[in-house]
């Protein structure tokens, strides 16, 4: 039994390694995206995360968030947002400047990137890490996706205010941008 | 055209339509390798996406709900329901939510009835995160990740643990079953199994989580047929029922007797084969009590009638087949004999 499942194991680093291999050889933009969505859906079991992290997946999905192809940044960042549940993943995300790539995508045009971005920046707080992600710039822009039309993303944005901010800055935040009117910069997503 | 349509969404808006709702176009173009089982759309999954309420599109619009949420109910406990009118559906069809208690469930069901056939419909299920409160949101994060954090965990002491056993060059075969005695306590998650408001996010009920109930046994080893037959009759020669059978019932009963060890060892029964052995257990049941009135004034104990020697074939399977057999003669005889008797006697009664 145990053996059998250790082979298992090895049989799917090797699968892994054959899709790392294919993404990096491939021209094909199709190819590319369809095993992208492979690696981040691969992601999603934790039983794989131990191989990711060795196959460097992480930093894989974190060059694919400045890609101009929107469907690279939303299984890129889909990607990250499962790997950083696993406190590894989050160190090695914040070791290569993921912090700032993954805000960046919060600007995006589509809700599924800028939930994953959210639920990605919620991951990667710790201690040394929070002051960088709850800061007012963040929270004003959560501030402003509570109050979004799509009730997934007003759900979310109250979970990061509620639990990822104390009251006090929240309402320190909130009276800042009453005061400079600046709800614009970041646009909502269309869809 | 995805986007949300009007500018209120209380709860008599109509429902509106996602992205996330549309059936995305199945890709055709992967190469052999990456193909699944089931062809499917290029879509990645995140805990985002995915919610314990899910909404079924293509419901027959014949009056169907009761059996549709009790089709539903096959995959888990479903808290609400409801048909979701205002929702665009094709004609003649219906769109329901539905909520289920738990994600894994959620999930299960998707799995299971989406694409399927129902009442001539074609079912499209998909998780609509967008009913979710915000406590529903919250939790459903946070049992996620602490899933994942102990998943990484025991796979992490596992791991450990093998290494440490390896480096202690002990025979290969020692080493499988140890470590299965010692590491699958961890693997287990009792504590958290039946609280955990969204418990757990297997993907399959996993195959080897199934060796674990009897730890102090050690894993059963297989023959060359590659069947635990043998090895499970050895380990444990108890007789489970029947024990309390008179002794000419015994060799009757052997047969039974493995039968239970087997499912015993490998915990995996079919349900014809159990609805088979306990069709049998109760005919023979049924045969000890119409031997019974035959012998009222006769106390219980020791044989009735002496039983034709029994050839040992030198095989269970043989030995198998041989009680069956003379099992559905006993039957034939014992059922035959009786009646015609009463029917006689009763006549007589009444006249």
């Amino acid at each position: 039994m145990w053996k059998k499942r250790s082979y298992d194991d090895s049989e799917r680093l090797e699968y892994l390694q054959t899709l790392v291999t294919e993404f990096q050889d491939t021209d094909s933009e199709e190819a590319k995206e369809q095993v992208l969505a492979n690696l981040a859906n691969f992601a999603y079991d934790p039983k794989n995360i131990e191989h990711l992290k060795e196959l460097q997946v992480t930093d894989l999905f974190l060059d694919m968030l400045t890609e101009e192809n929107e469907n690279f940044v939303e299984f890129g960042l889909g990607g990250l947002c499962n790997l950083s549940m696993d406190p590894e993943c989050q160190d090695i995300i914040l070791q290569s400047s993921g912090i700032s790539l993954v805000t960046n995508c919060l600007s995006s045009q589509r809700e599924e990137t800028v939930l994953s971005a959210i639920t990605t920046l919620m991951n990667l707080i710790s201690p040394s890490s929070r002051s960088e992600i709850t800061n007012a710039a963040m929270v004003q822009c959560m501030l402003r996706f509570s109050l979004s039309e799509s009730p997934r993303l007003r759900n979310l944005a109250a979970v990061f205010l509620q639990d990822c901010c104390t009251e006090e800055e929240v309402a320190q935040f909130k009276q800042q941008m009453q005061g400079q009117q600046t709800a614009v910069g970041i646009p909502l997503p269309k869809d | 055209m995805a986007a949300p349509v009007g500018s209120s969404s209380g709860c008599w808006s109509a429902p509106e339509v996602y992205r996330h709702h549309e059936q995305r176009r199945v890709c055709i173009s992967r190469p052999k390798y990456r193909e699944g089982r089931k062809a499917k759309a290029v879509k990645v999954y995140t805990i985002n996406l995915e919610s314990r309420y899910v909404m079924i599109q293509g419901v027959p619009a014949i009056g169907v709900m009761s059996e549709l949420i009790q089709l539903c109910a096959l995959y888990g406990v479903v808290e609400e329901y409801r048909p979701l009118d205002e929702y665009p559906a094709e004609e003649f069809t219906e769109v329901y939510l539905v909520k289920f208690q738990k994600l894994t469930s959620a999930r299960a069901a998707k799995r299971y009835m989406d694409e399927k056939s129902f009442y001539g419909g074609v079912l499209h299920v998909c998780y609509v995160p967008e009913y979710e409160t915000v406590e529903d949101t919250r939790l459903k994060l946070q049992d996620r990740k602490r899933y994942v954090v102990r998943t990484v965990q025991n796979k992490a002491r596992e791991e450990e643990k093998r290494r440490i056993l390896k480096e202690d060059t002990v025979s290969a075969d020692l080493a499988t079953t140890s470590e299965t005695i010692i590491t699958r306590p961890d693997t287990e998650k009792p504590e958290t199994s039946n609280i955990g408001h969204y418990y757990g996010f297997p993907l399959l009920p996993l195959p080897p989580q199934e060796s674990p109930y009897n730890p102090h046994r050690g894993m059963p080893k297989e023959d060359k047929m590659g069947t635990l037959y043998t090895a499970v009759t050895e380990t444990n020669p108890q007789p489970i029922s029947g024990s309390s059978q008179p002794s000419s019932d015994r060799d009757r009963s052997t047969r039974q007797k493995v039968n239970s060890e087997q499912s015993a060892a490998v915990r995996f029964v079919p349900r014809t084969t159990q609805l088979e052995n306990r069709k049998r257990k109760m005919e023979e049941d049924v045969e000890h009590l119409s031997a019974d009135p035959q012998s009222n004034n006769e106390p219980l104990i020791g044989p009735k009638l002496p039983e034709p020697p029994k050839i040992d074939m030198e095989d269970e399977s043989l030995n198998t087949t041989m009680n069956m057999i003379r099992n559905t003669m006993k039957k034939v005889e014992s059922v035959s004999c009786p009646k015609p008797l009463e029917k006689k006697v009763k006549p007589r009664r009444r006249i």
